[in-house]
């Protein structure tokens, strides 16, 4: 009996994932707009390289999750072992905090710097946090032009808490996408020590759950309406990032915040 | 019955407190506990000056603390100590490393590195840290309190993020830095009434870094050690200053600035 209830439910489970298909819907529209944001932070900052770091289990290591600028690629996917550098720091600390002037001797990003030929010389890094707890680090590198660089301002670190504090939710959202996908994936492989109990208890939490309902329910009417063409993804983008860029609780001119 | 006539009152204590009584003090005598990323025991600057290095660690669920020698994980506590040092040349060190130790969450690291300085009864205690997880709420109020009634002065720096950050928005029992753009770590400011009170020098300040260097360092995680700095002079010449009496002391210190300005 358990036998059959278990075959049954993974079914309905894969059936499910299939339909919403999270891995392509949700991670990739994402990652797109944390990029956008830190394009236009970059910008605002004045600096010339940004970067978002997500923390990678829990033992506090991180992770480059995206970055823009020259050597953007070779950062994807590098690993930043715990309180190692300004950003092990700054993740582990909770504190914002610019170095002028990083210099070449043996630190942790003299490691990075070697793998990706970059030289990094001013920095400005700041905590992403979502729900009081910090899931990741923000950080800023360099500026146009030629050095010696301007140090980066207390102005242009309160710009940077504010930028993240939009990534931190973009980024919170990707991180549920992924577990998500991850799951997903576990479901849709053949492997049999999918513990299925296991799934059925997340399922009926996230069935119990309203915001979790209302997330999925957001992710079909957004698979709809992708599915309609380039023109209607395009509008539905628009609409998302004005609602986000007008979302911001602490703003006057939140029109959420009713 | 009548009105605290304010300006009389606090020009009294400033008078108490006049420069020449306590600038020229080096922190002799004083014992500051760095509760950060560790001390780099090997910089010229700080090495004859750290008298402890411990280091957190997670036995059986419990956080301990051991001696450490692994250094300084990111340069934090090592420019923390410089900023003090450069102060209160005098003054003597203990590194409680709960950052970049390892499998400790935020909160609880530093948590209980505050409660291993307040059992150890030092003075005077730098957190340049903080959190914004509110199941730390009660549990870092209590510690203050804590300390508060040992005597130990806790100074934490702010966080320049939108939400209250933990401890630094506990008025009454620890003393909360903001930076500032000012230079000089005698002409602090205070603010009675808001929310973080001091500010002291936090940008572009030149310190103490790993490997013997140095670096310019913007944050107020660099303005809480000036303060710290200017009270570990203060507690030279005035040992059995209570939190409470510091607090006034640097209000009437930094209105007098103020006037003077």
């Amino acid at each position: 009996m358990p036998e059959q209830d278990n075959s049954q439910f993974g079914d309905k489970f894969r059936k499910m994932i299939e339909t919403i298909d999270v891995a392509n819907l949700l991670t990739e529209p994402l990652t797109s707009s944390i990029n956008n944001l830190l394009l236009s932070s970059a910008s605002e900052i004045v600096s010339r390289e940004a970067s978002v770091l997500v923390r990678e289990g829990d033992q506090g290591d991180l992770r480059f999750l995206t970055a823009i600028g020259e050597v953007a690629e070779l950062l994807y996917g590098v690993k930043v072992p715990a309180g190692k550098g300004i950003a092990g720091f700054v993740f582990s600390s909770g504190q914002p905090m610019a170095v002028a002037d990083v210099g070449e001797e043996s630190t942790f990003y003299a490691e990075i710097d070697k793998k990706t030929g970059y030289s990094t010389q001013t920095i400005l890094a700041t905590p992403l946090r979502h729900s009081g707890e910090v899931i990741g680090v923000l950080e800023y590198v360099n500026r146009p032009g030629v050095p010696p660089y301007k140090p980066f301002t207390p102005d242009e670190m309160d710009k940077a808490a504010f930028y993240a504090d939009a990534i931190a939710s973009l980024v919170n959202a990707y991180e549920s996408a992924k577990l998500f996908r991850e799951l997903g994936d576990k479901v849709l492989s053949t492997d049999d020590n999918t513990r299925l109990p296991e799934l059925r208890e997340w399922l009926n939490n996230l069935r119990d759950s309203p915001e979790h309902r209302e997330t999925m329910e957001l992710a079909i009417l957004l698979r709809e309406i992708s599915a309609r063409g380039p023109n209607e993804r395009q509008i539905c983008r628009e609409v998302l990032e004005a609602i986000l860029k007008f979302s911001d609780k602490n703003s006057e001119t939140s029109f959420l915040s009713m | 019955m009548s009105t605290v006539d304010e300006a009389a009152f606090y020009s009294t204590v400033s008078s108490y407190f006049r420069p020449d009584k306590w600038r020229s003090a080096s922190g002799k005598g004083v014992t500051v506990a760095i509760i950060d990323s560790g001390i780099d025991a090997n910089h010229p600057d700080l090495g004859s000056k750290v008298v402890e290095l411990v280091e957190a660690r997670i036995d059986n669920k419990k956080v301990v603390f051991d001696p450490s020698t692994s250094g300084d994980s990111a340069g934090h506590g090592t420019a923390c100590a410089g900023i003090v040092a450069k102060i209160a040349p005098d003054v003597k060190f203990s590194s409680v490393k709960v950052l970049g130790a390892g499998g400790l969450g935020d909160g609880q690291a530093f948590l209980a590195g505050l409660e291993y300085a307040i059992k150890k009864r030092y003075k005077l205690i730098n957190l340049s840290l903080g959190t914004t997880k509110p199941q730390f709420f009660a549990p870092l109020h209590d510690l203050l309190d804590r300390a508060y009634q040992a005597g130990c002065i806790v100074v934490a720096a702010a966080n320049n993020l939108p939400q209250p950050s933990f401890p630094s928005v506990f008025s009454s029992s620890l003393i909360s830095v903001i930076k500032s753009i000012e230079t000089d770590p005698f002409n602090f400011g205070f603010h009675y009434g808001e929310v973080i009170e001091l500010t002291a020098p936090g940008v572009n300040v030149r310190t103490a870094w790993l490997n013997g260097g140095y670096r310019n360092l913007t944050g107020n995680s660099f303005a809480c050690p000036h303060i710290v700095g200017v009270i570990a002079l203060l507690l030279e010449r005035f040992p059995n200053l209570t939190p409470f009496q510091v607090k006034s002391a640097l209000y009437a210190i930094a209105r007098e600035n103020q006037l003077k300005g």
